[in-house]
């Protein structure tokens, strides 16, 4: 391990054992580190902008291919920044119309395109016993449950006789969907960090014996 | 003016979308009119990922400049933000280190800075979630705790020392679990919250095209 | 070798029963945070290795890409943040080792605008210098572009129209990969790797509208949503958090990060399990008895 390599390593270990010590106290160690993340995280997204959008989607295009239209579209962006003078931020309107309306647009064919037929196709199950027990169950489950979670979040009539009693059986479903959230949200958190911890223990605890060798 | 024309800009912008979905890419003016359309909006979107970072350095250097309370931190994270910025925008052939490819210092400062403090920051929820599940997951009633035995079993399911322990039980149990919990009522409330959220996606969509929704304008 | 396995487990139990104790007596959390901390870095030093059957869906994205004829062209991408890479770089790797070893052609991209050109280049690189691959022939990583919906949407018609050049600046037409890649006709199979919602907008943007198959490997938060579109097929395949890499790793034969990690991720779900328990066993007890714990610090 050459000496940059050990320093890359410490540099990594102090600060990820700087914001662990929040879990004892906040500190100043903490707050340092805390900063220097939100700091370095807002520069990156310069060069990604000046990189990614301006010299590779607009100067080169423009410069190379002679698209000059494309300022139209940097124009637009730069009207983004009308929000930070007081009285001009409408013409901020322009550029987040045509940004919003744009998304707008495909995603009014895709929700109903890509989610709701296919899942509402996914749901027509056969239900033939024939199939065994095992497969009706699973496909009584899955309407029931596809159902009964539609009705429990319609909430334009009251949960009254019918309707309340195929809610609550949502309730029911519902729960248990959570609970598997939930479970799976513990394995989650917990697999971040043993990330972090195995790079402690493996790397900067290693580096200790290349340090003394 | 100010607001209907951006009523109307939102609207053609979002009816090439929709009639574009019918066309022919090749053939068709409008298929053809899509693809720049869609890199005109990834343009603009570019510049909007610059308005949290001119915000940021805004209210940070007045701080600063006010020495108000922590100033010193928030002078570490100017400092942190042109460090990131200024070699990232010069010129990658004066000298390696600059620009964003490898080995520059954009890369070196997000591999051996940034990430491992934002990993670090997540890592930490590990212990509030254990800590929340000893202090506050409580079986108060019939449906939490339905909840709080499918977690368990989940969380058991999901590891080798709890599958040997669900085999212990009962040898299909595993993948009992994996069928009926996780493809049966997990899957059939995920559809039904798809649905319903699609549907919702779907009607705010036409409302934004249609002018109704404006809230995205703001005052 | 058992005996001492035994003792071990003995100890641990005890450990945890005792942090737990001292939490409910003295109201600190940070007796908790102690547990969690001694059994996360235990496992890592002493490795508990015990078998766990592969996910019928793990297999089903495995076999997926195990059928992508040799030299097919797959498009990889890196959505996702740096926080979760301890969950996601595994599923990024053992998925760059498989495609490599079939000598597909891979595409990369992010829709993540913190880090994830950085993450898709180093980790791309890295696997890619493993196996020998040469970028702009085997291997090219087209970056970031804004707004994910637009994106996806525009690479329908032309890949070139949204990514003008690659990550660093190459023109497309310049690398021999890209000329054979217009859209996403020329493209066999889509495996994402995400973190966030973006992996529901390649169902209903790209299968939906373009039919290319897509599969995925999400974090455990994601995957239980996942399910409901592996279920109607939408989606061929799913690796929900590091369980599923460690499946993943296993089936591919190249077992590494996210199975050292499982042993780890045993103990640490066993102790939140006995949590739930103790503290609704305290909880009725107090329920029925009144309140015997200190007060101490609130949660």
């Amino acid at each position: 391990m050459s000496f940059v390599e050990i320093f890359q390593i410490w540099l990594i270990a102090f600060f990820t054992l700087a914001l662990f010590s929040f879990l004892y106290k906040d500190n100043a160690f903490y707050k340092l580190a805390e900063h220097v993340f939100a700091g370095l995280s807002a520069g990156y997204y310069v060069g990604l902008t000046w990189n990614s959008v301006i010299i590779q989607q607009m100067y080169d295009p423009m410069i190379i291919n002679g698209k000059w239209y494309l300022f139209i579209p940097g124009l637009l962006g730069l009207m983004m920044f009308s929000r930070f003078f007081k009285g001009f931020h409408w013409i901020s309107r322009f550029s987040l119309a045509f940004v919003m309306g744009n998304t707008a647009g495909i995603f009014l064919i895709s929700e109903l395109h890509g989610k709701v037929l296919p899942q509402v196709q996914g749901t027509m199950v056969s239900i033939n016993p024939s199939q065994g027990f095992g497969p009706t169950l699973l496909s009584l489950i899955i309407i029931v449950g596809v159902v009964s979670t539609l009705i429990y979040f319609y909430f334009s009539k009251e949960h009254k006789g019918l309707l309340g009693g195929v809610a609550r059986t949502g309730i029911w479903f519902i729960m248990i969907s959570f609970g598997a959230h939930f479970g799976y949200t513990v394995m989650a958190r917990v697999s971040l960090l043993i990330g972090r911890v195995q790079f402690l223990i493996d790397d900067w605890l290693g580096s200790f014996s290349q340090i003394f060798s | 003016m100010k607001t209907t024309v951006p009523v109307i800009i939102a609207f053609l912008s979002g009816l090439v979308m929709i009639l574009a979905f019918f066309f022919n890419p090749e053939k068709s003016i409008i298929g053809r009119l899509e693809p720049e359309v869609l890199s005109w909006v990834t343009i603009v979107g570019g510049f909007t990922l610059l308005l949290g970072v001119v915000s940021i350095v805004r209210v940070n250097f007045n701080a600063v400049r006010r020495k108000s309370q922590d100033w010193p931190f928030k002078l570490a994270l100017l400092v942190s933000v042109f460090a990131m910025a200024i070699p990232s925008v010069l010129p990658s052939s004066w000298s390696p280190l600059f620009g964003n490819g490898p080995g520059s210092i954009y890369d070196w400062l997000f591999n051996y800075l940034d990430a491992p403090m934002m990993s670090t920051m997540f890592a930490m929820l590990a212990f509030y979630i254990a800590s929340a599940a000893f202090r506050a997951f409580r079986a108060r009633s019939a449906e939490s705790t339905l909840l709080l035995i499918t977690a368990c079993l989940v969380m058991l399911w999901r590891v080798p020392m709890g599958e040997v322990l669900l085999k212990g039980i009962y040898p299909g149990l595993p993948e009992w679990i994996n069928t009926y919990i996780m493809g049966g009522a997990n899957l059939a409330v995920q559809r039904g919250i798809i649905i319903g959220a699609a549907l919702g996606a779907a009607a705010m969509s036409l409302r934004i095209m249609l002018g109704i929704e404006r809230t995205y304008m703001g005052k | 070798m058992t005996f001492w396995l035994i003792i071990a487990y003995s100890l641990l139990i005890l450990i945890g029963a005792v942090l737990l104790y001292m939490t409910f007596r003295k109201g600190d959390r940070r007796y908790i945070y102690l547990a969690v901390a001694f059994y996360v870095i235990f496992p890592v030093v002493i490795t508990l290795d015990l078998p766990a059957d592969i996910s019928p869906e793990v297999l089903q994205l495995y076999e997926a890409v195990e059928a992508l004829p040799d030299s097919s062209t797959v498009m990889l991408t890196f959505d996702y943040y740096a926080s979760t890479l301890a969950e996601t770089e595994p599923m990024s790797r053992a998925a760059l080792r498989h495609l490599f070893g079939k000598d597909c052609r891979i595409v990369t991209m992010t829709t993540i605008p913190l880090g994830g050109p950085s993450i898709s280049e180093r980790v791309t690189r890295e696997e890619a210098a493993a196996c020998g691959k040469v970028y702009g022939d085997d291997f090219v990583n087209l970056g970031y572009k804004a707004n994910y919906v637009a994106v996806l949407k525009g690479m329908g018609n032309s890949i070139e129209s949204i990514y003008p050049t690659d990550n660093t600046g190459t023109l497309l037409s310049e690398l021999p990969l890209m000329r054979n890649v217009q859209n996403y006709d020329d493209i066999d199979f889509i495996f994402v790797v995400a973190d966030n919602g973006v992996v529901e907008y390649w169902m209903s943007i790209v299968n939906a509208q373009y039919g290319t198959p897509v599969g995925s490997g999400v974090t455990a938060v994601m995957a239980p949503k996942i399910y409901a579109y592996v279920g109607s097929g939408q989606m061929t395949g799913l690796l929900g958090g590091m369980k599923g890499a460690a499946d993943y790793e296993k089936l591919i034969k190249r077992p590494d990060f996210a199975v050292k990690g499982m042993s780890a991720q045993s103990l640490v779900h066993m102790f939140i399990i006995c949590s739930v328990i103790v503290g609704n066993f305290i909880y009725f007890r107090e329920r029925k008895y009144g309140r015997t714990g200190s007060g101490g610090k609130s949660a």
